[in-house]
């Protein structure tokens, strides 16, 4: 009997042990070096929050919206770069783009401001016409010598996506709209900074979104692990910066796949100036067989993007039609295409059930499902 | 003996009129117009080029909708490689096409050469939009695209279509038709089977 009692004990000790190792191991790695250390003895990075990168097209409270970022970060117990010192690194180095991360900007931003990782933001859009809309994108990218994507995750938010009866649950002014865009996004960081999970679990997209039409060669091989460089799409729309956005939504949803490496899109817009690449009307097989070389990638993925609607009001509805290709580096052929094109509301017929406000989560919904056909073909 | 006049009765008169107004209100367009080479071996078609399509319509994004739909679906088929539009468009650069959308038979050699295509699809978007009639609209698309050779640099295929407009139901009930990607995919897969089968 009290050697069964030891033996438990020791059992138990054995498996607490494992337990704590597993959730260290599970713990994201930032960086090599230079990491803080908090009272706990956990390591935490220090994070540069870049200013607000603005692909909505319109004006919007930028400042406002990073120091809600950097605010609630702080409260959360990490540790931040001061705003003062990263802009004093961005006016040495010059550096004017933040919506991605290049290696001369990673490694004067880790050297000059100490920071681990940058945590980069996209707004995509912002309305404060009632309803009011956003939409946020953010990921955390490492410094130094290997930019890497930590985190990625993103939110898109109407002020009528839950109007509840007699439009009590209708929310009229944006800043509580915005507040609750960023809690979600700081929600799901935590998380990461905690547990290492890359991002918040998609909500599983309408098969309504699937892609209309899909192309898939045998030659890509879903077991494969993939370095992938997502250009930014040829925009046909009438949207300032849909390009951008929907080249965004695809890293987002491959960055969830373990067997993708995505490259961060600072290093891929570095590589098309280096390379001097102009995509007139789409990019050609020398360009893909450049970015490759550059980026050292296996997968080229560019497209098309004819519509990314996002009208304001509540009578409107948000419409996107966009194709993409994957070239394979080895190959040197289109090894994947898809079609697809929705709009807010395709099957909704009674009482707006099932309705999709902004573009972004419908985008976002379009691109896991044409993302998840590239993993796992039917 | 009974009159003919006396056997016409309420009921069928009501009948005839239901069917002379259905017939006369379906104008939902299906018309379609096919040409294949009967010297032409269709299966040694490995690669193919999509030119940029001609544009009659009002709609400025109309041609380029439509060639991204009918390249992607070309693809989705498996049977041929479709050359990606920005490599076309590199090729038409360096060829030094000036107009890519009705290109000469010496531009068509010097392009697939450059590009490595075995022929070269033309079209035409010759209407893309809503019709109207009456209070009643629609979505109507009408295409027509041909397949130029590189060895012979002939017409190897052509083909129209026309789908969409104002149908009976459209007419009865409204609803404005159906949207212009659904029509537009209808088409591009009319022409398609026109192509291969």
């Amino acid at each position: 009997m009290i050697l069964s009692t030891s033996y438990s004990i020791r059992s138990g000790f054995i498996l607490f042990a494992v337990l704590i190792g597993l959730s260290v191991a599970a713990g994201p790695n930032y960086a090599e070096e230079g990491a803080g250390e908090t009272g706990s003895g956990q390591k935490r990075p220090k994070i540069a929050v870049f200013p607000i990168f603005n692909l909505s097209g319109t004006p919007a409270p930028l400042k406002h919206i990073r120091q809600l970022l950097s605010d609630n970060l702080k409260a959360d117990g990490q540790s931040i770069i001061d705003e003062q010192v990263l802009e004093n690194v961005f006016a040495r180095n010059r550096i004017r783009y933040v919506g991605g991360l290049d290696f001369p900007a990673a490694s004067a931003v880790r050297q000059e401001a100490g920071a681990d990782v940058v945590l980069i933001t996209s707004l995509e859009h912002y309305s404060y016409v009632l309803p009011p809309k956003i939409a946020l994108t953010s990921r955390l990218v490492s410094t130094g010598n290997r930019i890497r994507i930590l985190w990625m995750d993103g939110v898109g938010l109407a002020g009528d996506d839950s109007p509840g009866l007699l439009d009590l649950g209708l929310i009229e002014n944006p800043d509580t709209l915005l507040e609750m865009a960023a809690q979600r996004i700081l929600t799901s960081l935590s998380e990461f900074l905690s547990t290492g999970r890359k991002q918040s679990d998609f909500p599983s997209a309408s098969r309504k979104h699937r892609p209309k039409v899909i192309y898939r060669s045998p030659v890509l091989d879903p077991a494969v692990p993939y370095t992938v460089a997502v250009m930014p799409f040829f925009n046909l729309s009438e949207r300032n910066f849909a390009g951008e956005i929907m080249a965004l939504h695809f890293v987002r949803q491959l960055v969830a796949h373990d067997n993708f490496n995505v490259i961060e899109p600072g290093v891929v817009r570095a590589a098309l100036l280096r390379g001097r690449v102009i995509m007139g009307g789409g990019i050609s097989l020398a360009d893909a067989d450049l970015m490759s070389r550059l980026l050292k990638a296996d997968l080229v993925l560019s497209g098309k993007i004819m519509d990314y609607q996002d009208f304001q009001g509540a009578a409107a509805k948000p419409k996107v039609d966009f194709a993409a290709e994957i070239f394979e580096e080895k190959s040197r052929e289109v090894v994947w295409a898809a079609l697809s094109h929705n709009q807010g509301d395709d099957g909704v017929f009674f009482f707006d059930w099932g309705r999709v406000n902004t573009a972004y989560v419908m985008a976002g919904q379009m691109v896991q499902l044409a993302v998840e056909d590239m993993v796992e073909p039917e | 003996m009974v009159k003919w006049t006396q056997r016409i009765n309420c009921r069928s008169c009501i009948l005839a009129f239901i069917l002379v107004w259905l017939v006369a209100c379906s104008g939902g367009s299906n018309i379609s117009e096919n040409f294949h080479d009967p010297d032409m071996d269709f299966a040694l078609l490995r690669t193919v080029a999509v030119m940029p399509f001609d544009n009659l319509t009002t709609d400025r994004l109309a041609a380029a909708r439509v060639r991204n739909t009918f390249m992607t679906s070309l693809f989705a088929t498996g049977v041929v490689y479709v050359i990606p539009s920005g490599e076309v468009v590199r090729g038409i650069k360096r060829a030094g096409i000036e107009n890519p959308v009705i290109p000469s038979p010496e531009e068509i050699a010097k392009l697939t050469a450059i590009i490595k295509a075995d022929a070269v699809i033309t079209g035409v978007v010759n209407e893309y939009g809503q019709v109207r009639s009456a209070t009643t609209t629609a979505n109507v698309i009408s295409v027509s695209m041909q397949m130029i050779e590189k060895e012979s640099r002939k017409v190897v295929w052509s083909a129209s279509t026309t789908k969409g407009g104002i149908s009976a139901w459209d007419r009865l009930f409204g609803g404005g038709g159906r949207p212009m990607e659904d029509v537009t995919e209808a088409a591009i897969n009319d022409l398609i089977n026109k192509l291969f089968y």
